[in-house]
């Protein structure tokens, strides 16, 4: 007890030199707190935009239909599955919030001399919106209706390739499931517009039993059910359940957005492998201060050490109590560090920071990004940052206390009467 | 110049079209041919080129009218489509579907390199943009891209005999021509093969490659008879060499030469009947 007293009494003995010491590691936990809320916000984001718009958490499908998207390929094949499944499985499994059913058909779109072809997502209009957003990105127009009733939405870029016109027609050609040649008019109901040019493109969406009709696929074939989760983190752990409790009719299997955007979760990856690299250096530049501090405090102490030390001191206490004494400097500035960066955190999560200044609008991994970053705190690594700081300025200063603990206290007190 | 390729390409375009199946008739062409090309056999030197150059000077310019049957098996259905083809030129051609039911008075016509789909039931001329050229026509084994190929790609290919005696007594001998694409050539196969009658110079089939050699498609020709005056053969069979159990195949059940059609038949309106 004799020695953490000792350390912390010292600490205050040269107040304006601790003090600078202590803004310094306070400084450095400071900006680990920001690096770490940002990137977390950032990798949030991400995820989000990178699943929000079209691709959901987990996707379910028949096991052959990705990547061709093959016509014949529906969940629960030939058979189809019970319309119900959506929602069995929302009740069945507390992280699934929305479940929602898309079917798909490559279609020749025409409004006379102007055609296209374009991928035709046939969507449950009150269900989708509650999985994915692209949906709202409505420019003009009306959302589709919720029951099938020939309306399309295209993006901004086909419906510009098409000539098409709000409350126009839009022809469809596709070659059906019998193998006839299916053809129908939409209706243009409105104009989607995300931003993204290469998915304003191609998008075209109808009610998915408009697009059944048109493919001449019985009610009950869907090619794909989009599920969104309260924690999208969860969505491996979802799907790895799905596949294996035979929680799916045959013929039906789940996928993750990891699995399904690999580069998402690459992505997303490396944005936490890069926290370890970026905390340890900065312990290294706080405990290097450390470092220098002890030095000094040692070399300024060497006669009182050998005094001391003469009048019975143990080197072991000597060297704790050196040891206490960095440890209260950088606990203190990491307390600090805490305090500055919790006040500038519950700005940041809230208001966010704007980018937009510096870089503008923001693509990345071709989604959009909101050029506001809400930082978001990860008490684990704010956690293990301040165990880290501690513990490199424990460390840094074993140096200075061993050699304090070493020293002879004849020849201490004999050179310091010579400074 | 024209070259083997031209020769395959346009009797399968032309068969496809009934124009086809006129130029490349045996008794047809007995009569064009100078009497040194026509009767020859294998141990003739004959220039392969000149083969193609006759027979594709007899496609060229002709009218044609034609009945037949289309019948696609697939692995997932089989369906028959009765249809009704005129064509004029190499360039203009218009397609009725006369049956089923279901797709009566559907219609394709083709000008040049456009193609437009008639579509009754929505009362709708489709135009097919070129991004669509390599995708199905009708649901068959054929693409757009088929239909619109004329015998200008008769210049883009070198031909070379592989082949010449006999493979199949009952054929007689034959020559086997491989057409491969000159450097600066738009077309889409790395090279075909064909297989022609030396008695009658009819096709027997053509094998299509791809830039690594790998076989994509097999047209083969049967039935031989005379229709409209000239010996053709009726029926036409398309096998994709990925799909080992589908195929496409067109039978004839009328054909006529040399008839009088109006330019006016291939516009956009007569696509509406």
């Amino acid at each position: 007890m004799l020695v953490v007293k000792l350390g912390w009494r010292n600490l205050w003995r040269n107040t304006r030199r601790s003090l600078i010491t202590i803004a310094a590691v306070a400084t450095a936990f400071f900006f680990l707190i920001l690096l770490v809320g940002m990137t977390m916000g950032l990798k949030d984001q991400l995820l989000a935009n990178g699943t929000s718009l079209m691709l959901g958490h987990v996707q379910l499908h028949h096991p052959d239909y990705l990547p061709d998207r093959g016509l014949y390929d529906t969940l629960g094949g030939r058979d189809g599955v019970d319309p119900a499944l959506s929602g069995q499985l929302e009740e069945a499994f507390p992280h699934i919030q929305a479940a929602a059913p898309r079917v798909y058909g490559f279609a020749l779109l025409s409004t006379g001399e102007h055609s296209a072809g374009a991928q035709l997502i046939g969507v449950d209009p009150e269900n989708e919106p509650r999985v994915t957003t692209f949906l709202d990105t409505l420019h003009t127009g009306q959302p589709l209706s919720p029951q099938a009733e020939g309306g399309i939405l295209l993006g901004e870029g086909l419906a510009e390739e098409l000539k098409a016109e709000m409350g126009g027609e839009v022809a469809a050609l596709t070659q059906a499931a019998d193998g006839s040649l299916g053809n129908t008019l939409f209706i243009v109901r409105g104009i989607l517009r995300s931003g993204l040019s290469h998915v304003d493109k191609t998008l075209a969406v109808v009610h998915f039993n408009d697009l059944q009709d048109l493919l001449v696929l019985p009610g009950e074939r869907i090619h794909e059910i989009v599920l969104s989760l309260d924690d999208p983190m969860q969505a491996d752990a979802l799907r790895s359940r799905l596949n294996a409790d035979s929680a799916l009719p045959a013929q039906v299997e789940a996928a993750s957005w990891g699995d399904l955007s690999p580069q998402l979760r690459d992505y997303l990856a490396m944005f936490e492998s890069s926290y370890g690299f970026v905390i340890g250096l900065i312990a290294i530049f706080a405990a290097l201060g450390i470092l220098n501090t002890m030095l000094m405090a040692v070399f300024e102490r060497s006669r009182e050490i050998g005094t001391v030390t003469s009048l019975g001191m143990l080197p072991e206490q000597v060297l704790f109590s050196i040891l206490a004494e960095s440890f209260f400097l950088s606990l203190m500035g990491v307390a600090a560090g805490l305090g500055i960066g919790g006040w500038a955190m519950s700005h940041l999560s809230t208001s966010g920071l704007d980018l937009s200044r510096w870089m503008g609008e923001m693509s990345l991994m071709s989604t959009r990004m909101d050029p506001v970053v809400r930082f978001q705190w990860n008490w684990e690594m704010t956690f293990w940052a301040g165990f880290t700081l501690v513990a490199a300025s424990v460390l840094a200063a074993a140096v200075p206390a061993f050699r304090a603990a070493r020293l002879d206290p004849v020849k201490a007190m004999a050179a310091a009467k010579g400074v | 110049m024209k070259s083997k390729w031209s020769l395959t390409t346009v009797l399968f375009i032309l068969a496809l079209l009934s124009v086809a199946l006129a130029p490349s008739t045996g008794t047809g062409l007995a009569g064009s041919l100078p009497a040194y090309a026509w009767g020859m056999t294998g141990d003739t030197d004959l220039d392969p080129v000149e083969i193609i150059d006759r027979v594709d000077r007899l496609l060229r310019g002709d009218s044609s009218h034609a009945r037949l049957e289309m019948t696609v098996v697939t692995e997932h259905w089989k369906r028959s489509l009765e249809m009704e083809i005129w064509s004029k030129g190499t360039d203009k051609a218009l397609i009725n579907i006369l049956a089923p039911k279901k797709e009566e008075g559907t219609a394709t016509l083709k000008v040049g390199r456009d193609i437009w789909n008639y579509l009754p039931k929505i009362d709708r001329t489709i135009r097919v943009p070129s991004s669509m050229m390599a995708s199905s026509w009708m649901g068959s084994h054929f693409t757009n891209d088929d239909l619109v190929k004329d015998s200008l790609l008769a210049e883009d290919y070198d031909v070379e005999i592989v082949f010449d005696g006999i493979r199949d007594p009952e054929d007689g001998p034959v020559w086997e021509l491989k057409l491969i694409p000159k450097p600066e050539a738009p077309v889409v196969w790395g090279s075909i093969l064909i297989q022609v009658r030396q008695d009658d110079l009819m096709p027997i089939w053509g094998r299509y490659y791809d830039e690594d050699e790998v076989l994509k498609r097999t047209l083969t020709f049967h039935d031989f008879k005379t229709m409209g005056g000239r010996l053709v053969p009726s029926r036409l069979r398309l096998e994709p060499a990925d799909e080992p159990d589908e195929y496409t195949e067109m039978v004839y059940h009328e054909l006529t030469f040399e008839i009088d059609i109006s330019d006016r038949k291939f516009s956009l309106s007569q696509l509406r009947r």
